[in-house]
């Protein structure tokens, strides 16, 4: 079977139908169990565009639809949008039911696998990363946790709702959106620049949190700078995470034992 | 190359598989062996973007993979074929011999399969099906990560409530 190219097909999703679909995504873990992991989530994103389907709501091909979509699907939650635009479109063009289920099937692994290292490795850190940064140049701590808070859930809303629309389009075809730089290429350089932020803060950090005597801007520099080359040259061998949590608990230890 | 895993699991390539057991086997090649998928372009390209760089995929038919026994030799390393279900491992199983061992790494819930353990769910024809294999002297394990441990087919069916 050849699959759907990208914005084939005369198939609509209205705007509001899109915005149901996406604030439904949101909760797509609420409902998280052993059994289905998150397919009743899967289900309860996609109604609205079931709604669509001949015979409209409670209708057989809806209810028939909605049975399917609730079935076992696991994969990184914020992923899953790419998941609903793109078995919803499915649905919507009338795929068989067992492309559809084999599809579900295939959908997980991908973007659970990409989801984990574009967000979980490379996207959270690098948030948490910056916001020390804003620490050490002198914000506030409150103004540090929004810094992070306001970063990082700009980009998973961005990532929702980009992937709802994303995966509407592709349908089957969903794989070229996978296979996107955004999820080839950008963990990597996401993690790069994580490395060279968490150099960059943590001195800025150290240096503010301990309270130690000031050692001047040259000294700090130095040591911003060295610390990014280290983790440069770490780049690859450790990942960007896992470098700033060790250097983290070692400012924390240096920390009580300084005083 | 070495084939080091038959194993069931109907996610088929995911963490548990190119990370769990692909790091400490040293996999390099990945095999799905799937009647449905060869015919399936999309479907195999899907797979494919959940292959770490370093690891390739293969997708053949039972029939293909019978026809050649080793059709990796081209590759180096260490290799795991991967089944969907426990029917086309039976079949696999019947028409390539020397197969010694299989191992269901996941299979979850769907209607008509009951809990076993929290990753196998099995129906009636499964445990049919498997209990064929271990009838033709194949050891059958259940087995999702390099740290669990092994759960023979026995304690299986007997945890099942089917």
């Amino acid at each position: 079977m050849t699959a759907p190219t990208l914005d084939a097909g005369p198939a609509t999703l209205p705007f509001a139908t899109r915005a149901r679909m996406l604030l439904r995504l949101l909760t797509v873990q609420a409902s998280y169990n052993y059994e289905s992991m998150i397919g009743n989530g899967i289900a309860f994103a996609i109604e609205p565009a079931l709604r669509r389907l001949p015979g409209g709501r409670g209708g057989e091909a809806y209810r028939a639809a909605l049975a399917r979509q609730s079935r076992y699907f696991n994969a990184h939650p914020y992923l899953t949008s790419i998941a609903v635009g793109a078995l919803a479109r499915a649905e919507a063009d009338g795929v068989p039911p067992e492309q559809i289920e084999r599809f579900r099937t295939a959908c997980c692994g991908p973007l659970g696998a990409s989801g984990d290292r574009l967000v979980w490795v490379s996207w959270l850190p690098c948030c948490a990363l910056v916001a020390l940064a804003a620490f050490g140049l002198g914000a506030s701590p409150a103004i540090a946790v929004l810094t992070f808070l306001g970063l990082y859930n700009a980009g998973h809303l961005a990532l929702r709702f980009w992937g709802l629309i994303a995966g509407w389009r592709a349908g089957l075809g969903v794989a070229a959106v996978i296979g996107l730089p955004l999820f080839r290429t950008w963990p990597d350089r996401i993690a790069l620049a994580s490395v060279g932020v968490a150099g960059f803060a943590l001195p800025l950090v150290m240096a503010r949190a301990t309270g130690a005597a000031p050692v001047g801007v040259a000294v700090i520099a130095a040591l911003a700078l060295a610390g990014g080359v280290a983790l440069h040259e770490l780049h690859g061998r450790l990942a960007g995470w896992r470098a700033a949590m060790w250097l983290l608990g070692a400012f924390m230890l240096a920390g009580v034992l300084l005083g | 190359m070495a084939i080091e895993q038959f194993r069931i699991d109907d996610r088929l390539v995911h963490g548990q598989v190119v990370i769990g057991w692909g790091q400490p086997l040293g996999l390099t090649h990945l095999v799905i062996v799937d009647d449905a998928m060869v015919e399936n372009a999309w479907e195999a390209d899907l797979y494919r973007m959940a292959t770490p760089p370093g690891m390739t995929l293969d997708v053949e038919s039972v029939a293909s993979f019978a026809a050649h026994p080793q059709p990796l030799d081209r590759h180096l390393g260490a290799g795991m074929v991967l089944t969907t279900n426990v029917d086309t491992m039976r079949r696999l199983v019947e028409a390539v011999p020397g197969i010694r061992t299989v191992t269901i790494g996941g299979l979850h819930h769907q209607p008509g399969r009951a809990p076993s353990l929290p990753y196998v769910f099995l129906s009636t024809e499964d445990i049919a099906n498997l209990g064929a294999l271990a009838a033709s002297g194949v050891a059958v394990i259940a087995q999702d990560l390099p740290g669990s441990t092994p759960v023979p087919l026995g304690d299986l069916v007997a945890a099942g409530g089917v």
